[in-house]
Parts: structure tokens; C-alpha cells; sequence
């Protein structure tokens, strides 16, 4: 029983493959119609599926593709022309096997679900038969729902007879035990005759590509049935496979920082050689490693390409239309999650390119084009990220007609479409709610589909880039990471914090100064080269505590995800580092603008961003930057606008201080240690113009106190007075170290205290009391 | 010399098979708890659902959380949730303090560190010194899973899932 079982999925998976293959052919048939080794290779696939589906007591699939291999032989032997009607029920035959096979994958038989073959084998004998066929709703008419009925006790009927009589069942395969060896013997001769075919498609391309130049060269077919060369693994050990090695990826990172560290204590030791030695094959290894695992999960994108023929093909009947579609870069890979996720993305762009896009022949003919309408699909690598072209020769889009069509359906306001480039115009074929199809067909205009293009690719961190001509077509580029578990990311910090950002979605970074930035309705933006870009400041999106920085020049991170950008305002660029996404659990899933974490070379945790969720923030976000630097600068009037800390664990000595400064008036604040201190300037309740610190304190001394307060941009410039009795060279020294402005020794006179003070903080002197 | 030695062995044998024979039944009725200070208060947890107890470690913020959710942090290669009990059960403990630790929590499905003042002491107790929460507690604070009594004082009991359940 067991090996039965795994027959039968040895025999699903090949048909499988068989019927995708056929599929793609049947197709390419019906514009190469005196193609015979094209048909030759059809008729074969359905000929091994039926012998091995008998063989299996497949019945129903057995009498299907017996009634197909009819029409087919009949074909190759030039006795039947192949017309578009006999097309279609091929092709529908087709994918009733499909549901067949699909049916057998669930249920372990093919009788249960109900597929009904009685009417589509009728056609099929028919058209074996060279009698003219009914056009195709006739028949479906026809047969009304009786039939169905019938049929479907019938197939049950058939279960029965299975169990009983499994091999002498009379009503589909007339198999007996002779029968059964011939078949066997029927099917290893197939095998060795796809071995000598294989042989020939070698060689045959060339010829093929005389044929038709615009069709790309096909692969060879049956590439499955090598087994010596492959093994089929399971997805699960790959996806624990790539899990650690997402951990040793982490664990090398880690290693390059540490050693990045010991290069600098030891410098010019002799053991670092040796030890960057190790280190570096090490990361190198572990690259490689990441890389070969990588790409034991990777498909090529002919997985997904191998339907799109079929669509068309359907597509350009339904719709009345001649069009053609063009394929090339079938064998660029993605990895298998993305491959799984792209079909259906790009399935709705096609069918938006051929209904939307592609004008009927009359109007082509009229505007001097080539009756023939054509969609290209293209897929080629770009660094760490794979494109996916979809090309017409269409009409292209309007981008007024788009804007005032949106209007018209409330998507946007006239406000905003006044505002838009072209480019952001076209964008807004992927908002919800919007088509542009006059009338709604069985194809599309019913308002979805091209947003949720828009999520999927999103999803996958994909940007999507528009180019149309009016008149000449659109050209839609998917850009897609690689791989979804690694990836390169850009670190940015906001303040102290730092974020990655999928570099695939970044699209450069800037350094501008601000009166570079402008504002309209409330919002900043910046003018970059021809575009206007929406300004954003990382910390606002995130609710990071705020330190100002003082610098006029400020680093922008340009985003871009599907149609959209966005220009993040960070106050520093880290770099770039490769990250492996680690979930945050149940717990912390779904925070908005958080796509997970991912552990960094020092160990700490860094939130990856979600640059989807955070285009959608940034637009209920209107802190104005300029604005803020506004507030920022408060006019001091008098003395006591002037504010001072005094950091000291003696009472005493606070008592001194305050006394000595009094006469300046200004306002003084305490703390009795180094953490108190630093919690009230964290703060940030107050604007402290100097701090008065005490170099020996409990809890943390001032020394450590400056070297924290140094950490943040916004006090670089604060003035540290230093307020100690320590006077050897050294700790004056360290003071320097630290960032202590000035070095006060005790005792001191009161004077000398109050003039250093009111210096530093620039009290101007006419102000003083 | 060797008879007598096996007798003694024997013995000892015995004596411990009944020694813990005499446990399992006991085991029925006592919970074992771990016991810790949140502000001025004891609370316990199951000492099975707790994974491990450590030392504060550095911890990421993650934006767009209630206060009482710290941030994340890296166990060993995990990243983990950190929640401040203190601040979740509104007993802000200002003084920083060298007992502060993160007790690790886990269920089925879910782990969370949990930021606590103090760890008191590993709890034996009978299940019948425990007490359903009293029906005023029972809607303001559903993690109370029951009331321990002891010697000398009163032990809240908190109940893991709830806690490790998130509430934002």
C-alpha cells in the first residue's frame, strides 16, 4: 500500500509537469499548426498520461485522455486539421485533467469529484470524427442538468466496480492482465523514446527559432524525467536549513564586529593576522553557504511564465483581440516563496494589459499599427533584486483621463489632482475601487485586481515602476528581492535608536540642508531633480524621543515601494549590513511600521522597518520640520530664561555654587548624582544652557555622566563644566577626554566661577543684575 | 560482608521507593510556584512556566506599544518580548535596584521576558491555601488566577496565559 502510494505521487507530480508542458504547447501549436513534432510531443503526453492513469485505475482520467489522444492521433497523421473550435476543447480537456489530477492529489481517486467528462469526451469524438463542431454553448446548453446527475451516480457506480472487479472494468478501460503487461512494457518504451526525443530537441532549437523568431527558445521539455540527477526533498528541511543558516549568518556578523574591536586594542599584534585570516574564510564560508542554500530554493520564474501563453491565448478570444504574447527570461529563479506569490500579480497585469492596454484590431489598423496587438513578459536579473517586465504596444495611459476618472469616482480629490505627476497619475490604477474599463467584461473593470497587484507585491517588499506613452503602450516593472528570510538592509538611526530598511526599497539617500525642503499644505517636501517628494522625519513615524539636531544639513532616505516614494528624514546613515528577519512573536505582531527584528553584530536588536505600512503613517503624520526648528529657538530676554544644572552629591558644594552664580540670575536646577542627571536632561523638560558636574559621585561619576550626555547630537555642543578638586595632569586629561568644555579646580573664587559660567552660556553682559 | 551490604542497599531501595511514593501523592495537591515583588506586592507563577530568570540586558524600544511594553530583547539569538510588570501593575518602582530581573515566561506558544523587582523565593504550596480571587477582582484584573495564603501573608497567583496574551 505504501508503495502504491508512492506511485501515485510519483505519477502526480509528472503529470503534473506533462500537463503544464502540454498546455504551453497546445498553444504554441495553434500558431505553428504544421509543427508535427510539436504535435508528436503532445500526443506522447497524453499517451503517458493515459497508459500510466490505467495502470493506476485512474478510469475517468483514463477515458479522458483516451478520447484526447484520439483527436491527436488523428491530427499527426495530417487526418484532421486542427481549427481554433477543436482547439478549445483540447484545451478544455485539458484542464479537466487538471482537475483530475488535482481531485487524485486530494482524494486518492478521480471518481469522487464530481468532474464530468461525458460531455467534453462527446466533443472530442466528435472532432476525432472530422464532423464540424458545434459552437461551444450549444452543447453545454444541450445537455441540461440531467446529465450531470446521471453521470454522477454513474461515477460512483464506477467506484464500486473498482473495489470489486478493480481490473476488469468494462466501461473505460478494457484492461486485462495481458493488457496490463503491454502496458507496462508500452510505457518503458515511452521512456526510452522521451530519452531519444530529449536527444533531438537538442537539436532541433535551431530549427525553431527559424521558425519564429519572436518567440523565445523553448526548454527542452521533460526535464523531470532525470531522476539519477535530482532528489526531491522536502520544503520543511529547506526552510530549518535556511533557518540556521539565518543563525550562523548572525553569528558572522557578530564575529566581524568583534574582531573589528580586538584590531583596534591589539593593533599591530601579530596574532590578528592569523585571527582575520580565520575570521574572513569563515564569513567567506559563510556567504557561500548562504548563497548554495539559497538557491537549492530556487525555481525559475518558468513556473509561473509557463500558464501566461494559455491566457493570452484565451484572453485574446475572449476578448476578440489578436494578441500575442512574447516571453523571455523564463529561466531567470526566484526563490520558491516568491515564485508561489508572483503568479497572481502578474496574472492580473497581463489580463489589465490585454483588455486595458491592447486596442481592438480596428483601431490598431486606424492609429498605422500592426493588426497584431503584443504584451511582452520579461524577466531578468538587477543586483540583489529580479525584474519582471510586462510590456504592451497598447494605447497607453492618459493622465488626465486617469485623474478625472478618479475624481469622478471619489478615489482622489481635485485637490490632489492637481498636484500629481504623470507618474503618480498612473499610479492610481492600483488604488481600490478604481477601473477604467468602460464596461465591465468577464476579464476585468470590476474594480479589483490591480490593488491587489499592488499588496502582493508590496508583500513581497517589490517596488512597482510605471512608464507609459500615450499611443505607444505601458511598461510595468515588478522589482522583487531574491530571497525573503536574508536579506541587505540600510541601517539608519533616528536619535539614538536604530532601524533597518530593506534596501530594496530604498532608492538613494541624500544629504540636503534645509532650505531645501518646502512646504505645501502642511506637509514638507523636497524638491529632488524633477520630482516632489513627501518629507517625512523617521523619529515622528516612530514616536522617538526627540533631541534635536542642530546641523543645517540633513540625510534623507528616499524609499520607494510599487509606485510610491517617500523621502525619510534620519539623522544618521549607519550602513548597510546584511540581516536575518527574525519574528517578534505573537506578542508583538502587527505593529505598525515594524516588519520584525533582526539581531546585529553587537547583539543588540534592531526593528526592521515595514516600508508599506510606513508610506501609509507618514501620511498621518504632519510635524513639520522647519516649524519645529522655530520653536526651537527661544528668545532669552533676561537672566533668568538662562538655565543651569549643578550635578554634585554634596550639599554643600551645591550650596557654594548656587551662591557664587547668584548674582547673574539665572535659573539652577540640581541633581545629587550622575543617573539623576541624566534622567532629567533625557527628559528633555528643560533646555539646560551649561551643566556644572562634579567629578566624584556616586552611582556614576563625571566622567561617565559627559561621556553620555556627549552620546546625543543635540548636546555636542553643551557646555560641561567640570568642578573638581582632582588637579594631576591626568584627570584634566580625561576631563578633555570626555568632552568637559572647562576644567574648574577647587577651591575657586566665587568671581572666577561666575565668569566662566555667564561666558559659556553667552549671558550677555549688559544683562547682568 | 556482601549479604549484609546488599541487605543495606535494599533497605535504602525501599526506603526510597516509598519516599517517593509518598511524594506523588503529595505532589497532587502542592503547586510549585516561583514567588517575586512587583512594587510592594508578592506575586507567584507556576515554577513550570517559567523558561528562566535573568539579569537586566540591554532592550530595544518598539514604537506604537503601551508604555508597560518595553521593548524587544536578544535571548541567546531570540528575540523576545520585554514587559515591565511594574508598570502594568501601576507600582512604578522608581530606585533602580541590583535584585531587578527579567523572569522568561513561556506557554504552548508564546515567550515574554517580564521586568520584576525582586525574586522572593520558590513556593511550595497546598492547592487548598488557594482561593478563587474575590469577585471584585475577578473583571479589573483577569490575569489573577487565585489567591495563595501562607504563613504570614497572602501571595497573588497570576495566570500565565493571560499574561503572555497581548492586551493592546
Amino acid at each position: 500500500m505504501e508503495d502504491m502510494q508512492e506511485i501515485i505521487e510519483d505519477f502526480l507530480v509528472e503529470a503534473g509537469e506533462l500537463v503544464e508542458q502540454m498546455d504551453q504547447d497546445l498553444v504554441e501549436l495553434e500558431n505553428n499548426p504544421e509543427d508535427l513534432e510539436l504535435l508528436n510531443s503532445i500526443f506522447r503526453v497524453a499517451h503517458t498520461v493515459k497508459g500510466s492513469s490505467s495502470f493506476l485505475n485512474f478510469d475517468v482520467l483514463t477515458e479522458l485522455t483516451h478520447h484526447m489522444e484520439d483527436v491527436l492521433n488523428k491530427a499527426r497523421r495530417d487526418e484532421l486539421k486542427i481549427t481554433p473550435e477543436i482547439m478549445d476543447v483540447v484545451l478544455k480537456s485539458v484542464d479537466m485533467m487538471k482537475e483530475l489530477l488535482e481531485a487524485i492529489k486530494n482524494d486518492g481517486n478521480d471518481t469522487d469529484c464530481g468532474v464530468d467528462i461525458e460531455d467534453i469526451c462527446k466533443k472530442l469524438q466528435i472532432a476525432a470524427n472530422g464532423e464540424e463542431l458545434p459552437s461551444s454553448n450549444s452543447i453545454e446548453n444541450e445537455e441540461p442538468n440531467q446529465e450531470i446527475v446521471d453521470s454522477g451516480n454513474e461515477t460512483n457506480e464506477d467506484e464500486f466496480d473498482i473495489d470489486t472487479s478493480a481490473v476488469e472494468d468494462e466501461d473505460y478501460s478494457n484492461l486485462s492482465d495481458d493488457e496490463v503487461e503491454a502496458e507496462i512494457q508500452r510505457l518503458l518504451q515511452e521512456k526510452q523514446k522521451e530519452k531519444e526525443q530529449k536527444k533531438r530537441t537538442k537539436k532541433s532549437p535551431i530549427k525553431k527559432e527559424e521558425n519564429k523568431k519572436e518567440t523565445p527558445a523553448k526548454k527542452s521539455p521533460n526535464k523531470a524525467s532525470t531522476p539519477e540527477q535530482t532528489i526531491r526533498v522536502e520544503v520543511k528541511r529547506l526552510d530549518h536549513l535556511m533557518n540556521l543558516i539565518g543563525e550562523l549568518v548572525l553569528g558572522k556578523n557578530r564575529l566581524l564586529k568583534i574582531y573589528d574591536d580586538v584590531e583596534e586594542r591589539y593593533d599591530g599584534e601579530k596574532f590578528l593576522e592569523e585571527l582575520n585570516n580565520v575570521v574572513s574564510s569563515v564569513s567567506m564560508v559563510t556567504t557561500d553557504l548562504q548563497i548554495a542554500v539559497m538557491k537549492t530554493r530556487m525555481l525559475p520564474v518558468s513556473k509561473v511564465f509557463n500558464k501566461f501563453p494559455r491566457l493570452v491565448r484565451d484572453l485574446s478570444r475572449e476578448l476578440n483581440k489578436d494578441i500575442d504574447l512574447i516571453m523571455s527570461g523564463e529561466e531567470t529563479e526566484l526563490d520558491k516563496s516568491i515564485v508561489e506569490e508572483i503568479g497572481d500579480p502578474i496574472v492580473h497585469m497581463i489580463r489589465n494589459s490585454c483588455d486595458h492596454g491592447i486596442e481592438d484590431a480596428k483601431t490598431r489598423v486606424e492609429n498605422g499599427k500592426d493588426q497584431k496587438g503584443r504584451v511582452y513578459l520579461k524577466a531578468y536579473n538587477e543586483g540583489n533584486q529580479i525584474v519582471i517586465e510586462i510590456k504592451d504596444d497598447g494605447a497607453g495611459m492618459d493622465p488626465e483621463f486617469l485623474k478625472n476618472k478618479a475624481i469622478e469616482k471619489g478615489v482622489i480629490t481635485p485637490n490632489e489632482a492637481q498636484s500629481m505627476s504623470d507618474k503618480e497619475a498612473y499610479g492610481i490604477i492600483f488604488k481600490p475601487g478604481f477601473s477604467t474599463a468602460a464596461k465591465v467584461t468577464g476579464v476585468s473593470g470590476r474594480g479589483v485586481g490591480m490593488d491587489v497587484v499592488k499588496t502582493n507585491i508590496e508583500n513581497l517588499n517589490g517596488v512597482i515602476d510605471i512608464d507609459s506613452k500615450l499611443g505607444e503602450g505601458t511598461t510595468f516593472k515588478l522589482r522583487i528581492p531574491l530571497t525573503l528570510a536574508i536579506m541587505q538592509a540600510l541601517l539608519v538611526s533616528a536619535q539614538e535608536e536604530y532601524f533597518a530598511i530593506p534596501l530594496s526599497s530604498v532608492l538613494e539617500t541624500v544629504r540636503i540642508s534645509k532650505n531645501e525642503i518646502y512646504t505645501i499644505g502642511g506637509k514638507n517636501v523636497l524638491k529632488l531633480r524633477d520630482e516632489v517628494l513627501s518629507l517625512v522625519r523617521l523619529s515622528d513615524l516612530f514616536d522617538v524621543e526627540k533631541v534635536f539636531d542642530s546641523s543645517d544639513h540633513i540625510y534623507v532616505v528616499i524609499i520607494g515601494l510599487a509606485e510610491n516614494k517617500l523621502g525619510l528624514v534620519v539623522d544618521g546613515l549607519v550602513g548597510q549590513e546584511e540581516i536575518v528577519i527574525k519574528s517578534m512573536g505573537e506578542y508583538l505582531k502587527g505593529i505598525e511600521g515594524i516588519a520584525g527584528a533582526t539581531i546585529r553584530g553587537d547583539g543588540r536588536v534592531t526593528l526592521i522597518t515595514d516600508v508599506a505600512a510606513m508610506m501609509k503613517l507618514a501620511s498621518q503624520v504632519d510635524a513639520v520640520i522647519s516649524e519645529e526648528e522655530q520653536t526651537k529657538e527661544v528668545v532669552k530676554n533676561s537672566p533668568s530664561d538662562y538655565h543651569i544644572l549643578i550635578v554634585d552629591d554634596s550639599r554643600t558644594d551645591r550650596a557654594i555654587m548656587k551662591r557664587a552664580l547668584k548674582p547673574l540670575g539665572i535659573t539652577i536646577s540640581e541633581a545629587t548624582n550622575g543617573v539623576e542627571a541624566l534622567n532629567i536632561i533625557k527628559s528633555g523638560d528643560t533646555d539646560f544652557d551649561a551643566i556644572l558636574v562634579d567629578i566624584e559621585m556616586p552611582r556614576m561619576d563625571g566622567y561617565t555622566l559627559a561621556s553620555e550626555i556627549r552620546k546625543y547630537s543635540k548636546y555636542k555642543y553643551l557646555p560641561l563644566l567640570a568642578i573638581t578638586s582632582r588637579t594631576s595632569k591626568s584627570d584634566r586629561l580625561r576631563g578633555i577626554e570626555v568632552g568637559m568644555t572647562e576644567y574648574i579646580t577647587k577651591p575657586y573664587s566665587e568671581d572666577y566661577l561666575m565668569d566662566i559660567v555667564s561666558k559659556n552660556i553667552k549671558l550677555p553682559q549688559g544683562a547682568l543684575s | 560482608m556482601s549479604e549484609q551490604l546488599q541487605e543495606v542497599l535494599k533497605k535504602q531501595k525501599e526506603q526510597l521507593n516509598s519516599s517517593l511514593l509518598d511524594k506523588d501523592k503529595k505532589e497532587e495537591e502542592i503547586v510549585q510556584l516561583v514567588g517575586f515583588m512587583v512594587g510592594r506586592e508578592e506575586y507567584a507563577v507556576p515554577i513550570l512556566s517559567i523558561q528562566e530568570i535573568i539579569k537586566p540586558i540591554d532592550y530595544t524600544r518598539v514604537p506604537q506599544t503601551p508604555p508597560y511594553v518595553l521593548g524587544v530583547f536578544n535571548l541567546r539569538g531570540n528575540v523576545l518580548p520585554l514587559v515591565d510588570l511594574r508598570i502594568k501593575f501601576n507600582a512604578p518602582n522608581t530606585e533602580q535596584s541590583e535584585d531587578v530581573r527579567y523572569i522568561v515566561i513561556k506557554d504552548k506558544e508564546n515567550v515574554a521576558g517580564f521586568v520584576i523587582d525582586q525574586i522572593t523565593e520558590a513556593i511550595r504550596l497546598n492547592e487548598k491555601r488557594i482561593e478563587n480571587p474575590p469577585e471584585t477582582l475577578k473583571n479589573s484584573n483577569s490575569a489573577i488566577s487565585g489567591i495563595g495564603k501562607r504563613e504570614n501573608s497572602i501571595i497573588t497567583i497570576l495566570k500565565v496565559d493571560e499574561l503572555l496574551k497581548r492586551d493592546f
